[in-house]
């Protein structure tokens, strides 16, 4: 090994991001033998998948806003409770964009079958709840969304007529791939699905608010043929890992955590890590691209990899980061009799039923995602909630409204207090000037959906083939033997 | 003893920080191969963690060591490297002073990103450099220093070949953090077991850590296919605490892939 191992090397690949595509890919070519040097602008890993502590999260607010306005993230807010004001900095870890993972997601295979998974502590996701408006317009009650037979059957929230409905729906999408079936829904396969179950179901408003919960569908807007698609995904996953849930969410920050272990693969694969890195300057010689970093370290590649920055659907979301001064116990009980207890759960405002004050109704549902101290995102004794919804002008009030909501609906004889917010929004509009050629790849950020999406990991699969030329046998991918720890007989050792 | 015996055995975590150059995986390779080579930078690569199996005060456990796999180079050691983490090496050199230096921001690490209370061990490696005839004679070694013109704050500069850094300071910065200290030498061997050994005695001594970092983790259950558990915690989830789910103890696994949506 010479002096200068970033300049004396002819690099297979440099990888530019720890967004989770990038990640992957760096875990993917952890047992080959190709030179990979992984860098990210950012001093920390995981891109906009990111966790971050209570400092981070400052100094991250505090560099969007002296930045371009083409950025992923904008307009960050933050604000701490004056009842609060010494929180723990890194007792925190909060995830920019929380997802979490259906059972059934080629990703948890991935990650068993390359051995990541070892690394990763995964949580059950629990129940689904609709937060509907009592007549009177102002306190919220929760109803869990029945999601399979029996919670059809026990639900005492539907009426027998709404439950005949939800059961035939539920019994045709767990066959909707069926030519019978199929016929059904295929000629309204681009329709709005609230309108083909109101169609074909008879489903009154309130259950299509169920139905499209389930769906987690950002402006509410998805249409038959993906709705059937998530929901299928859902019931399916259901009881895979265990009874009673459907996902799972990688404790510590979410997909970040699987960010930072396949990272951590990639170095024991011995990929060169720098953070706080960016590309600054790039030429061809001879289909090498010679590379100067923001380091000054100029180094040779044969491909440069990168995130394209923003994911592709175009759509804007503006997210409420809160962490509440209670651990909101009740919440988080599993549902089922040997079920885990979840840390996650789920609780969906339909559209029309947040009223901003200018009289101005959510056109959007708003998703919040609650998150226990299990999670290790808060420390104990509170949570963590995520809200979610489309962009619009009224967004941040309605994601502020919905909050209130939330805290006021639960029986706690004292109403939770929010301790600390962070406010933003999130852009999936495609940064211009990302062009793949020879020497160079770009990986699509993930869709700005709240369940992890597998399409994001078939580029991932062709990124790693493109490098691995040749030498790619595809029933390899991701698949690797046990790293030996190098035990064995003669390793005892007792101490006295 | 078989495997599927090992697994039941509580595992504890060790692993060894510090800045790169300091000795880390030489120290590794030496308490757990017998090893020794002096100019093998690269010899990390390819090597997760290392087991033994330990009995300690007629107790047996399964000692997991991880090294930074070359992380700390630039200083790019991710917080999950860290976690369930028993105890922690933090290893200077002591023929490099700028290496000690680095040593309190390690600490600070260390203690951010770990339970409370954990056994810490603050490591002066290469001991036999502190002989000046030894320390004379131009060795191998070299410091895998970084190139980037970038200040990386781990690198540890160059050794004079001699003793940097007093006995008494590194005791001293050791006491500063109640952590234990030894002075060691991967080349002759001098105190190597003596670090792991004290180390390990204090996870197994200090009450309620194992408990503690067992919550900390919320109970999660080993995740190996078959149940050869690779890692920690093997059965600690038997007393319910948490809510940790391992994938690679579901039935259901084999089915995961194929699913079109
Ligand atoms: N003389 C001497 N050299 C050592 C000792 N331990 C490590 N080295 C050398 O120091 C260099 C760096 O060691 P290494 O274990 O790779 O450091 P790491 O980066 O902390 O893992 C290598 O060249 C080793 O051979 C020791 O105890 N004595
Ligand atoms: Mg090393």
């Amino acid at each position: 090994m010479g002096e200068n191992i970033l300049a004396d090397t002819l690099w297979d690949v440099v990888i530019c991001g720890t967004d989770l595509p990038q990640c992957l890919l760096a875990l993917s070519l952890s047992r080959s033998d190709k030179k990979v040097l992984h860098i990210d602008p950012n001093t920390y890993y995981g891109g906009s998948e990111a966790a971050l502590t209570l400092q981070d999260a400052d100094e991250w607010a505090a560099r969007l806003s002296t930045q371009e306005s083409n950025a992923v993230f904008k307009a960050p807010t933050i604000s701490r409770s004056k009842s609060a004001p010494n929180l723990s900095t890194r007792a925190y870890s909060l995830a920019l964009g929380p997802q979490f993972i259906h059972a059934r997601s080629e990703l948890l295979s991935q990650l068993v079958s390359s051995r990541a998974a070892q690394q990763v502590d995964f949580l059950a996701v629990g129940s689904f709840f609709i937060s509907k408006a009592a007549s009177d317009g102002q306190r919220h009650s929760m109803i869990r969304i029945p999601s399979t037979r029996e919670d059809v059957f026990t639900t005492t929230a539907l009426s027998m007529k709404a439950k005949r409905a939800l059961m035939k729906f539920l019994k045709f999408v767990l066959n909707y791939e069926g030519s019978e079936n199929a016929d059904t829904w295929k000629p309204h396969a681009e329709a709005p699905l609230a309108q083909f179950v109101e169609d074909h179901f008879k489903m009154d408003l309130e259950l299509r608010s169920y139905i499209i919960a389930l769906t987690l569908s950002i402006d509410g807007k998805i249409t038959t043929q993906d709705g059937l698609a998530v929901i299928h995904r859902h019931l399916t996953s259901m009881g895979v890992f265990g009874p009673g849930f459907a996902a799972v969410y990688p404790k510590w920050g979410g997909l970040a955590e699987i960010a930072q272990v396949s990272c951590r693969a990639g170095a024991v694969g011995g990929a060169v890590y720098m953070l706080g890195t960016d590309i600054k300057d790039t030429k061809t010689v001879d289909s090498i691209s010679e590379v100067e970093l923001t380091s000054g370290d100029k180094i040779k590649t044969r491909l440069i990899v990168k995130g394209n920055g923003g994911a592709e659907d175009g759509t804007d979301i503006s997210r409420l980061v809160a962490v509440i001064g209670s651990s909101l116990k009740a919440l988080f009980t599993a549902t089922v009799e040997g079920a885990p207890i979840p840390a996650v759960v789920v609780v969906a405002f339909p559209a029309d039923t947040l009223t901003a004050a200018d009289g101005t109704a959510n056109k959007s549902p708003v998703y919040l995602f609650a998150h226990s101290s299990d999670t290790g995102e808060c420390p104990s004794g509170q949570s963590v909630l995520y809200l979610t919804t489309s962009q619009s002008p009224h967004s941040k009030e309605v994601l502020g409204l919905a909050l209130e909501k939330f805290l006021g609906s639960g029986d706690e004889p004292e109403t939770p207090q929010a301790l600390y917010t962070l406010c933003y929004d999130q852009s999936g509009g495609q940064l211009p000037g990302r062009q793949a050629d020879d020497l160079n790849m770009v990986l699509p950020s993930l869709p700005l959906s709240l369940a992890f999406d597998d399409t994001v990991l078939k580029p991932v699969h062709d990124a790693w083939k493109h490098v691995m030329g040749e030498t790619a046998v595809d029933a390899e991918y991701m698949t690797f033997p046990e790293r030996n720890g190098g035990m064995d007989d003669n390793d005892d050792d007792a101490y006295e | 003893m078989d495997a599927s015996d090992d697994a039941s055995l509580p595992v504890l975590k060790m692993i060894l920080i510090g800045p790169s150059g300091a000795g880390k995986s030489a120290l590794l390779t030496r308490y757990c191969d017998d090893e020794f080579e002096p100019d093998l930078s690269q010899a990390t690569i390819g090597i997760d963690y290392k087991i033994k199996r330990l009995s300690v005060r007629g107790k047996a456990y399964r000692l997991t060591m991880f090294d930074t796999a070359g992380q700390e180079r630039f200083r790019t050691l991710s917080t999950s490297f860290y976690r369930g983490a028993h105890a922690v090496l933090l290893v200077y050199d002591i023929s490099s002073r700028a290496s000690f230096l680095t040593m309190e921001k390690w600490f600070e690490e260390a203690e951010t990103y770990t339970v409370e209370g954990i056994a810490l061990c603050l490591v002066g490696a290469k001991l036999d450099k502190a002989d000046p005839a030894s320390a004379s004679s131009p060795t191998s070694e070299t410091y895998e220093e970084s190139s980037s013109s970038q200040q990386h704050d781990d690198d540890s500069g160059s050794s004079g070949g001699g003793r940097e850094v007093s006995t008494e300071e590194g005791k001293a910065l050791a006491d500063a953090h109640g952590a234990l200290f030894v002075e060691v030498s991967s080349k002759t061997r001098e105190n190597v077991r003596k670090a792991f050994v004290e180390t390990v005695n204090r996870v197994v001594t200090t009450p309620n850590l194992l408990d503690k970092v067992r919550l900390n983790r919320s109970g999660s259950i080993a995740l190996e296919n078959g149940g050869k558990g690779g890692r920690r915690g093997s059965k600690v989830d038997d007393a319910g605490a948490g809510s940790g789910y391992g994938l690679g103890y579901l039935p259901n696994l084999g089915n995961l892939g194929g699913c079109s949506c």
